[in-house]
């Protein structure tokens, strides 16, 4: 262990393809609910595929008190705020009490940001030139924006950053926030990430030929590649001494993370998966557990052929012939890969695992793969008490980061 | 000079390289000497016709060679960022004497900064996309869009796989990434890092700056950078990457290897300002500082010198003037202020070629003058154009962003 501060995670907020709510999120985890469908947020007739994770008729006012500005919200800034007002509900401090502003900070991993948006802006400015676009659109596109607006919303003045490591950025942004407080830069932080589905993201992959036309299938034999989708996940973490005094429910620790790279490819993994063991030790190193405290893993699980092999070949590697009793699972076949915010997203799963008592299933992967052997809990949710959880995140860049959670068992536990 | 914090060598953390392509010049030499020169890397815009705008001035990259730098392999997968940023890395880990082995090289990583990275090449996607349909989108293009792409092609071309991270927070996402670099060190979570910023001066990028009134010559006076000066009317676009290679002293020294100088603490924050306007308050970056200061374990009297952010803007300038004034009232000793964005320009993530410039100068015992600056807003001790102040032992480094986003840093001479 590398720092005795022990950080606890004391409020949860998601919006994603299967919940407006953790809450929410739980329950149809534990159903093995599937969020992947037709899109309607923008027409797909000359898309090779068509489906993804889509939050459907997704009205901000629901989600975002009116005290709060609503001007110039792009699908971004409302996810995270939506997340972000319940994650502090959730925790006990909305409305945000003044006395913690001053010490508490935000970390927000992003993918796109506001390029929905820009993708208006940019069509504008092919359209009619660049004298007659509305430039001013794009003062809320930017990446940073929805950290900028969740710190000017609750008047923060503690640590505030972006991380752009896209499909990692969500992982690397919790395990940042929980440096912040272990080194004694915050008291609490807002931490997560967001990724709006845009036309961008949704052509970038496609032309990587990296998507499935039907629904993902990790781990499956016929696996054809991933599902695009969109989500929030934002938490409240601050130290179990905080929480304690203040009396607040926890959900489970962050108890460490590690993050490597590949150096092999922009876009694809490096097969002998070095990079992806090296994350998972250092996560494990990082947490002061050893490979037998780990009992569910969170799985990057893109369903895409090589991943899915890869990310196997690693968690054997790192968990040698216990590998095959410990149950791993791709919730990314419920909620679709949502990129920049899977890291956070798949974070808020553990904590909801760990808390609940249960094991979240792989669905829609209903062929075994030789080359993918190990438990990837197929068969439905397992009621299981947890001790630890690892999630994985891999990303474009070869970047991988791998973040390890506790459940936590003394006083304002929350257990099924 | 004593720091209240008593860290252990292997958590005090140094530089031991720079490395950067720069208006002025490329590589520590011919940055160094120019610098201190009081030399100014801003002239007319070369890369792209201004006629049509009221700016024409900018802070190009000159003398920058890819083919130097860069293997032939990887250039041509490499967007103008990603050159920059693997080539000013190289010449850092050069600078440091740190050759990447099969032995040291999952201990080797990167932290970079940078606002807009390579969303030039998104624009291509978006046009392709927007103006003849998906399946026009070139597959090519797709890994350049994404934020992390410089720091996942250095770490190709240079062959470490330890820490990979991409921070992004407009003009701190640099300031940021050296913070964050610092934490990992304490944190033993890599033995070197690179850190720094890279951004890119494009059309686009000078026409959003353009409507968004930030360039000079605001007033429609005469255009120029002119921190902190009463003629100043708006900044001047620059671009360029600033690396610095980062090690704990404790390694330094088994190295043998040379130190420029100590990074005693950091601090990141917030505070209240709109998305894209300056901060009008002070105390966002009173704040920081305070516990910047905190983080090092010094005292406001121990600062004998600031590399400010101010780099021409009304509001910016007056802020942070008015913040020292503040700050450092009490103060036995007012500090040197310079500010080097009248040389280099403002490029967001500009904040490592200030790094880079700020450990030059306590190795070298001299501080830069603010190119621009006749006639100081504020009574501080500012180094005018025409100067050159005297050796210090512990200076800040100064980022503030629109979005009221804060970074300080406080750098030590190596001596002890």
């Amino acid at each position: 262990m590398e720092e005795k501060k022990r950080i606890v995670i004391t409020g949860l907020g998601t919006l994603n393809a299967i919940a407006r709510s953790a809450g929410q999120f739980a329950q149809n985890l534990k159903r093995g609910v599937c969020g992947i469908e037709p899109i309607d947020l923008f027409d797909t007739a000359a898309f090779r595929t068509h489906l993804g994770g889509q939050i459907k008729n997704l009205n901000p006012r629901e989600h975002i008190p009116r005290e709060f500005s609503h001007k110039r919200l792009s699908r971004a800034d409302a996810m995270a705020m939506a997340a972000t007002v319940e994650a502090l509900s959730d925790a006990g401090l909305y409305p945000f009490p003044e006395s913690l502003c001053g010490d508490t900070g935000v970390v927000v991993g992003g993918g796109s940001g506001g390029l929905l948006e820009a993708e208006d802006f940019y069509a504008d400015l092919l359209a009619k030139g660049s004298a007659r676009a509305h430039f001013s659109k794009l003062s809320a596109i930017y990446c940073a924006s929805s950290a900028d607006r969740i710190a000017s919303s609750f008047g923060l003045y503690g640590p505030k950053t972006t991380f752009m490591t896209a499909c990692s950025a969500g992982a690397t942004a919790l395990g940042f926030a929980r440096d912040m407080i272990v080194g004694g830069q915050a008291e609490r932080m807002i931490a997560g990430g967001v990724e709006p589905m845009c036309r961008i993201t949704y052509a970038a992959f496609n032309a990587l030929k990296s998507v499935d036309e039907g629904v993902c299938r990790p781990f499956d034999k016929n696996r054809a590649g991933l599902s695009l989708g969109e989500a929030s996940a934002m938490v409240v973490m601050e130290t179990l001494d905080a929480a304690r005094r203040r009396g607040a429910k926890i959900y489970g620790e962050i108890l460490g993370y590690g993050v490597t790279c590949d150096s092999f490819h922009m876009t694809a993994p490096d097969e002998k998966a070095s990079g992806a063991v090296r994350a998972m030790r250092a996560a494990l190193a990082s947490s002061g557990l050893r490979p037998e405290d780990i009992d569910y893993i969170n799985a990057h699980g893109t369903a895409t052929p090589v991943n899915d092999v890869m990310e196997t070949k690693a968690i054997k590697e790192v968990f040698g012939a216990r590998a095959y009793s410990i149950p791993v699972s791709s919730t990314k076949s419920m909620h679709a890969h949502t990129l920049g915010a899977a890291g956070a997203l798949e974070g808020v799963v553990c904590l909801i695992a760990l808390s609940c008592g249960f094991v979240p299933p792989t669905i829609s992967s209903t062929e075994p793969d030789p080359e993918c052997d190990l438990d990837y809990v197929t068969d439905g949710a397992r009621d299981k008490s947890l001790r630890a959880a690892l999630s994985n995140s891999f990303a474009f860049g070869g970047n991988n980061t791998t973040v390890v959670f506790g459940r936590y068992d003394g006083e304002g536990a929350l257990h099924a | 000079m004593h720091s209240r914090r008593n860290l252990p060598d292997d958590k005090r953390v140094v530089v031991t390289g720079v490395g950067m392509v720069s208006p002025l010049g490329t590589g520590r030499k011919e940055f160094s000497e120019k610098l201190f020169a009081g030399a100014s890397g801003i002239r007319a815009v070369s890369a792209f016709d201004t006629s049509g705008f009221p700016s024409h001035l900018g802070a190009e990259v000159t003398n920058f060679s890819p083919r130097d730098h860069i293997s032939l392999k990887n250039l041509r997968r490499m967007d103008r960022t990603s050159l920059l940023a693997a080539a000013s890395s190289r010449m850092a880990l050069t600078d440091a004497g740190v050759v990447v082995s099969e032995e040291n090289r999952d201990r080797i990583g990167i932290i970079l900064g940078t606002a807009f990275a390579a969303t030039d090449v998104t624009a291509q996607v978006a046009d392709a996309l927007l103006g003849q349909g998906p399946s026009s989108v070139n597959p090519i293009l797709v890994p350049n869009t994404v934020m992390n792409a410089p720091a996942g092609h250095t770490s190709i071309e240079l062959g470490f796989r330890g820490v990979n991270t991409t921070v992004t927070h407009f003009a701190v996402s640099a300031e940021t990434a050296i913070a964050y670099a610092v934490s990992e060190i304490r944190r033993g979570a890599a033995d070197v890092l690179l850190a720094g910023g890279v951004d890119i001066l494009s059309k686009f990028y000078y026409e959003v700056l353009t409507r968004f009134r930030g360039l000079s010559p605001q007033d429609g006076r005469s255009e120029g950078a002119r921190p902190f000066d009463d003629a100043r009317n708006g900044y001047v676009a620059g671009e360029g990457c600033g690396m610095m290679c980062l090690e704990s002293l404790a390694s330094a020294r088994d190295r043998g290897a040379k130190v420029y100088c100590e990074i005693l603490g950091t601090a990141l924050g917030s505070g209240p300002a709109a998305p894209t306007q300056w901060p009008v308050k002070t105390d966002g970056i009173t704040r920081t500082l305070k516990r910047a200061l905190g983080d090092a374990g010094i005292e406001a009297d121990q600062i004998d010198a600031v590399m400010a952010a101010a780099n021409g803007s009304d509001v910016l300038d007056r802020t942070e003037a008015d913040a020292y004034t503040e700050f450092f009232r009490r103060a036995r000793q007012s500090p040197a202020v310079t500010s080097i964005k009248g040389a280099i320009g403002e490029s967001f993530s500009g904040g490592g070629l200030r790094a880079c410039a700020l450990a030059l100068s306590l190795d070298e015992k001299i501080l830069p003058p603010t190119v621009g600056l006749e006639n100081p807003i504020a009574s501080l001790n500012f180094v005018l154009s025409n100067q050159r102040a005297p050796a210090v032992d512990c200076a800040l480094l100064a980022g503030i962003s629109f979005g009221g986003t804060f970074a300080y840093l406080v750098f030590r001479t190596s001596e002890s």
